[in-house]
This record gives C-alpha cells, structure tokens and sequence, in this order.
C-alpha cells in the first residue's frame, strides 16, 4: 500500500513543473484580472457604496442606509421607479414574445437559402448598423403628427380618426417605443439564430426530409432543438436590453409623456444629472445590475429545467 | 523549455508594463484630496461660502510654470464650453466677440465647444463632479451656479471684478453672488414674453396684443374659431411649459409671493397658486395649446410659429434676434407682457426672467486668474453684441452704436424700463434637486394629470 503510494505520488520536478505552469497561468491572467476588477467590479462596489448615501456628486455623501431605495418604491411624480420597471418589463415582453419569434422565424426562412439570401440577410441586419440616434431621429420624422409618414398615410387610406400625436400621447407613447426597438435589434436577433441554423448539418435536414418530413417539421423538430442555447443567449440579451434600454426612449419621448414612458436607465440619468442626486442614481443602477443579473440566471435555469 | 523561459518573460513583461502604466496613479491620488478638501472642512453651508475657492490655490501650486508664463504675455490656450450652438440665437454674439478676443489678445488661444441646451445640463454637472470642467463655462445663475460654488469648483471672480465695477453694475451681479462674493459674469437678461403674430390676429380683429385678460380670452376663443391655433409650446422641452406657468401664477398672485416661493421663504401649499393652476388648465383644456406641441421640441414650436401655425409664442426674450432676422415674419411680431389675471395681488410691470446667463471660471483651472480676466472682457462683447442682435438686454453698461437695435428688442427695453420687479426662471431660481422636482409637477400639469391642489401640495410635501 506504501509502495503504491509512493508510486502515485508525483515526482519533485513535475511539481516544479506544474508550479512554473500555474505562475504562468497566473500571470497571464493578471493584466485581464486587473482590468476586469478595476472596470467592472470596482464601479459596481463603488455604486453600492454611494447608493446608501446622500450625495449630490460635488460635496461629501452623508451616510443615509437603505433610504434611497425605500424612496425608490414610493411611487412619486418625481421618482417612479416602479412605473420605469413596468415598462421596462412591457418592453422585453414583446422583445421576447415579438421580436425573437419574428428574428427566428427569419432566420428559418433564410436558412433554407431562398432566392437573394445575402440580400436580404443585410437588409434586415442593416437597421443593427445605424446609430440609435440616427434611428430615433428616423422614427421621429415618421410619428411627427404635422408631416410624419404614419399620419400621412392614415389619412391617405382614410384613416383620419386614427392618427395621434404617437409619442406624446399617453395612450401610444409607450408603444412608439416599443415598434423601433423591435425594428432595430429584429437583424441583430435574426443573425445570431441564422448563424446556428447555418451550422445544422445538412445531413440531419435530409434524414429528416427522406422521414417524410416537412420544412417546417424540420425546421421545428431538428433544427430549432439544435440551436436552443442560441435562442437562449438571444432570450438573455433581449431581456437585459430592455432592462437598460435608454437611448430611444430619451431620443423618443425623454420618459415623457408625465414620465409615463420612464425606464429605469432615463430615470437614473435624470437623478444623476438633473437632480444632482448621485446617492439615488447609485440605488438605480444597483437595482438594474441584480435584476440583470437575476433575469440571466433565471432564463438560464428555465432552458436548463425544459432540457430535463 | 524555451517556450516555457518565453512565456513566462512575456508574463512578467506583460505584468510589468502594467504597474508601470499605473506608476501616475498614486501622483493623481495624492492630488485629489486637496481638491476635495474644501468640502470636506466645511461643513456648514455659510462656512462653505466664505471660503469658497481654496482648491484654486492648491492648484495654482501645482502649475506655477504655466501661470507664470501666461503672466509673462506667453501663448496661452483656455477652454471653453456654452451653448451658442449653429441654431442658438446668441451664436453670432459668441463668434464676433471671440474674434474680437483673438485680435486682442493674440497670445490667448480660446478652444471653445457648444452644446445643446439640455444635454448641457447634464455635461457640465457631470463635469464638475469628476472635476473635469474648462477653464472658462456657460452656466445659469442663481442656485445652478450655486451648487458648484457650495462645492467649491468655481473660481471667485473679485478680484478681477474690481476692474469692470463701473461697466458692470453690481445689481447686475446679484444671481451670481454667494457668500458675498462674485461668481459669475453676466452676459444679457432675458425676460419671457408673450410674442403675438400679427397677422393671424388681424385676421380675427385685433390690431394690438389684448392688454387685459379677459380680452385676450376673447381673442383666443375667436382666434380658436377662425381655426387658428393660439398657443405654441413645446411639451417636450418641460422648460417651455413653465414660460407659460410662471407667467399665469406671476400674475395671478403677484411677483413677490411667487419669488418667495421659489427661493424657498414661503411655502408652495397656498391656494392662490393652486387656483391659478387651475386657470392654466383651463386655457389648456379649452384648446388654446396645440396638440401635436405636446411631442414637439421647442425648435420646432419656434418654427412653426414663424411659419404662422400659432398666434402667440410664449418664451424668453433671446428669440427676439431671430424673428428679426427673418425678413418675412420680422414685420408680422409683436412682443407684450402676459396680461394681469388677479389685479387686485398683481399688476402690470411683474416680469419673470433677469439676468441668468453667465459665464464662470473653474477653481481647477490652471490659469484661473488669467481665465477670469479674459472671461470679464470676453462677456462684454458677448453682451454688447447679443444687444445688438437682439438676443436680450444688456446685462453691462451699452456702448458704441445702439441706435440700430431690432424694434423688438427694443420694445421689450420699453416693457424693462417699466418693470416694477423680476422673478427669476423657477428652475434657475430652484436648487437642482428642487427644480427636477418642480418640472415634474409642471409636467403633469401641463398633461392635465394633476390638478392646482394637488400640484400645490405635491410641491409642498416633496419640495422642502
């Protein structure tokens, strides 16, 4: 038995070796290590730190405990995050339920490579391309009630009744949110899922097909079993782009009308830098980043538990 | 072996080169508390007032060669941020008046950048919080100075002031002044007017802006009949709102419980103003506003207004140098103050607006005592030229040649030369905190979500 032992025991020079090896591990990880903790875990410890304080950016923080977060659910004119948290969540309700079935659905089609497949590949990534600004700007012009496209074209088919002031009325302000964002991450979606329709092998379609299957039972029975944890990754960055959605809702509607379109990332940005209220934009931001992260871990447990 | 002696020495170096790429860190580290050391000694507000600046002096210490330089006549460049953007009505005043500083002062580079208004905003409080500013910005007097004087990031202007005392009165000064001392230089005053399309008005029979309220509510109902839209205002930019709300509440209550309110020495919970809410919604709910302005941003309210969609455009007096540089509506507006709504608490001659934009001088400057003559002498010519645009009255004795002067600028001189007080914009008046909330509330009244009572006493409980 001691002989055995000793025979399993490694040897003084591949100890040595395996030393040398985690040093070198080890330091080749530090550069990255030192980034990573002093770009991202170093602001979020600092965020959490501010958020229990009062401090409006320039003087020194007093030391206030969980108050800013109690003020953060008291639903006031001013600060309504609860409100900003529903629309945020009615925005990766329909990027979940609307765009990502439509983005799949278009990555099915082109996967089966129709006619002009790289065209229209780019033409529905293209939208990924432009700047949100730019988009916001775009949309804008279409929702405009004087001259804008959609009001335009109502009242060409006889529409009149229907057309609104879109983004000023609380009625239609959050849903003219909600149609560019679909708009302009559908491409984004759309290339990820073609990228792993792509990479199913052909000869899985075809034992399908000599099965007597249909494209669409392929498509729903080999094809998108395959590509669910690409589906999955799709489900986590739709649902953690909503939670921090912020460029065209401020570009749109600035959170406006009567803040009715306010979510959380324009909420923060107007209690940081409006307000002056660096204590509660912390709070903010402390907020979305657990509900980031809790919204990941609990799609990634969901995928797991339908995989059983 | 010789991949294993490689990849460890590229390890090391790779380690190496980034603890000497942090080696300036502990430089800056040590820097810092000297400029946050001012807040940090002085706890109480008053204490903070008196000795508002002492992080200039720590920073003239560390660049002694520089200022000694700029001393000396040598090239100088100062930065400088505002927000006389390409469609800013004051964009001409800044370019002639920053030409003129570079033949005067050839040794001066001036850098300067502008920006949009509300993202301004939030630039330079961002700014100033990471102690980042320019020697020389643009900013609001009142309490949006004051929080970065309280701070202790904004240089004081005494000094140099003492050379421009007879061209700059001193009440002129007041809004920037804390603590007694001189913060900000002054550029021009603006009141908000009550800008009237003349032509639409003929339409509907009125060759003069109604100077009482009841016959300007006439005038709106048959302006509203003809199919004409009275009122421009741009929902979008909350700002263009309060031009309207102010001016409803100022004279509805009077000019001096509205400034009491506002600078906090009176409660908003007062039922005169809770009614003159009400009066606003009514001008609202009766179809005076256009609807579309809800979604609009006040540029393009402005435009429409020229274009002759509204009738009247109620806004700051700076757009004066616009409409008269438009030769076709130049000759179809007319300015006048919002008619008296509550004769018996306010009158004629209680305006909103006063001097409000100024330029300061950061304590982190290197070069700030340079920077703040420059600023005194750059904000004349910005002052004079702006008065010869148009873009609002002289905030500095006038100079030169005037006789040229827009009628509309000059008619609102007429309506200054009247005033009997001035309440200062609410969210200039207001600390940032406060202001945000305050335009929360005008928002939701303008929205017709809350009513007068509840905005008076919303503002009652979250304002304190």
């Amino acid at each position: 038995m001691a002989e055995q032992v000793k025979v399993n025991k490694p040897s003084k020079q591949r100890r040595k070796r395996d030393l040398i090896l985690g040093i070198n591990i080890f330091l080749f990880l530090l550069p990255a290590l030192f980034l990573f903790v002093s770009i991202l875990i170093a602001p979020i410890v600092v965020s959490v730190y501010r958020s229990f304080q009062d401090w409006n950016g320039m003087s020194e923080g007093v030391f206030i405990g969980l108050k800013n977060y109690r003020k953060l659910f008291s639903n006031s004119v001013t600060l309504n995050f609860v409100v900003a948290l529903k629309n945020s969540l009615m925005l990766a309700f329909f990027s979940v339920f609307v765009q990502l079935p439509m983005a799949l659905g278009l990555a099915l089609v082109l996967g089966r490579k129709p006619k002009g497949e790289r065209f229209y590949l780019t033409v529905f990534f293209m939208p990924v391309l432009i700047s949100t600004v730019v988009i916001g700007q775009l949309w804008l012009k279409i929702y405009n009630p004087d001259y804008g496209l959609l009001n335009s074209f109502l009242k060409l088919i006889n529409l009149e009744t229907w057309t609104h002031i879109w983004v000023s009325d609380p009625k239609t302000a959050l849903g003219s949110i909600i149609v560019p964002t679909i708009w302009q991450y559908v491409g984004y979606h759309m290339l990820l899922m073609y990228a792993g329709v792509k990479g199913v092998s052909p000869d899985l379609r075809e034992a399908a097909m000599l099965d007597g299957a249909t494209a669409g039972q392929v498509d729903r029975y080999v094809v998108i079993p395959i590509i669910k944890p690409i589906i999955r990754v799709s489900v986590i960055f739709a649902v953690t782009g909503s939670l921090k959605a912020y460029d065209l809702v401020y570009i749109l509607t600035g959170g406006g009308p009567q803040k009715l379109t306010e979510v959380p990332s324009t909420l923060l940005q107007e209690q940081l830098f409006l307000a002056n209220k660096y204590g509660m934009g912390s709070a903010i931001s402390v907020m979305l980043i657990i509900l980031c992260f809790a919204c990941s871990l609990l799609i990634t447990a969901a995928f797991r538990e339908k995989d059983k | 072996m010789k991949k294993r002696i490689v990849s460890v020495l590229l390890a090391g170096a790779m380690a190496l080169s980034l603890a000497a790429c942090g080696e300036t860190a502990p430089a800056a580290t040590t820097e810092a508390p000297a400029a946050e050391a001012p807040a940090a000694e002085a706890p109480a507000a008053e204490e903070k007032k008196e000795e508002p600046a002492p992080a200039v002096e720590e920073k003239k210490e560390e660049a002694p060669a520089e200022e000694a330089a700029a001393d000396a006549g040598e090239a100088l460049t100062l930065n400088m941020w505002c927000i006389a953007t390409e469609s800013d009505s004051n964009r001409h005043s800044y370019e002639a008046a920053i030409a003129d500083m570079a033949a005067n002062h050839p040794e001066i580079t001036l850098n300067w950048e502008a920006f949009e208004n509300q993202s301004y905003k939030t630039k330079i409080k961002a700014a100033v919080a990471a102690d980042e500013m320019p020697d020389i910005f643009f900013t609001w007097s009142c309490a949006f100075l004051g929080d970065f004087v309280d701070a202790g990031k904004v240089y004081c202007l005494d000094d140099a002031y003492k050379a421009y005392a007879s061209e700059l009165p001193e009440v002129m000064m007041g809004n920037s002044t804390y603590g007694g001392k001189h913060y900000g230089v002054p550029l021009t005053m603006n009141i908000v007017g009550l800008f009237a399309n003349m032509e639409l008005l003929k339409q509907v029979g009125y060759d003069e802006i109604p100077g009482s309220y009841d016959e300007f509510i006439k005038c709106c109902d048959a302006l509203k009949a003809a199919n004409i839209i009275p009122f421009g205002c741009a929902g979008k930019e909350t700002w263009c709102v309060t031009e309207y709300l102010e001016s409803v509440i100022e004279k509805s209550v009077g000019a001096d419980a509205l400034n009491d309110i506002f600078l906090g020495r009176a409660t908003w919970n007062n039922a005169d103003v809770g009614a003159a809410v009400d009066e606003f919604q009514k001008l609202v709910n009766n179809g005076y506003f256009d609807p579309s302005g809800a979604g609009l941003t006040n540029d393009e309210v402005k435009a429409n207004f020229m274009a002759g969609k509204y009738a009247f455009y109620m806004n700051g007096t700076w757009n004066c140098a616009d409409f008269a540089a438009n030769a076709d509506f130049k000759d179809k507006v007319k300015v006048s103050e919002f008619p008296v709504i509550n004769a018996d608490k306010a009158k004629l001659g209680q305006l909103i607006g006063g001097p409000s934009d100024t330029l300061a001088v950061a304590a982190s400057s290197p070069n700030a005592e340079k920077a703040a003559d420059y600023t005194f002498e750059l904000g004349k010519l910005i002052c004079h030229y702006g008065y010869l645009d148009g873009c609002g009255l002289p905030a500095w004795t006038p100079y030169g040649d005037t006789s040229g002067i827009n009628p509309l600028t000059q008619a609102v001189s007429e309506i200054c030369a009247k005033a009997d007080s001035y309440v200062l914009f609410g969210d200039t008046a207001m600390s940032a905190d406060d202001a945000t909330t305050y335009l929360s509330y005008v928002d939701q009244v303008y929205g017709c979500a809350v009513n007068g009572t509840q905005f008076i006493e919303g503002l009652a409980s979250d304002i304190r």
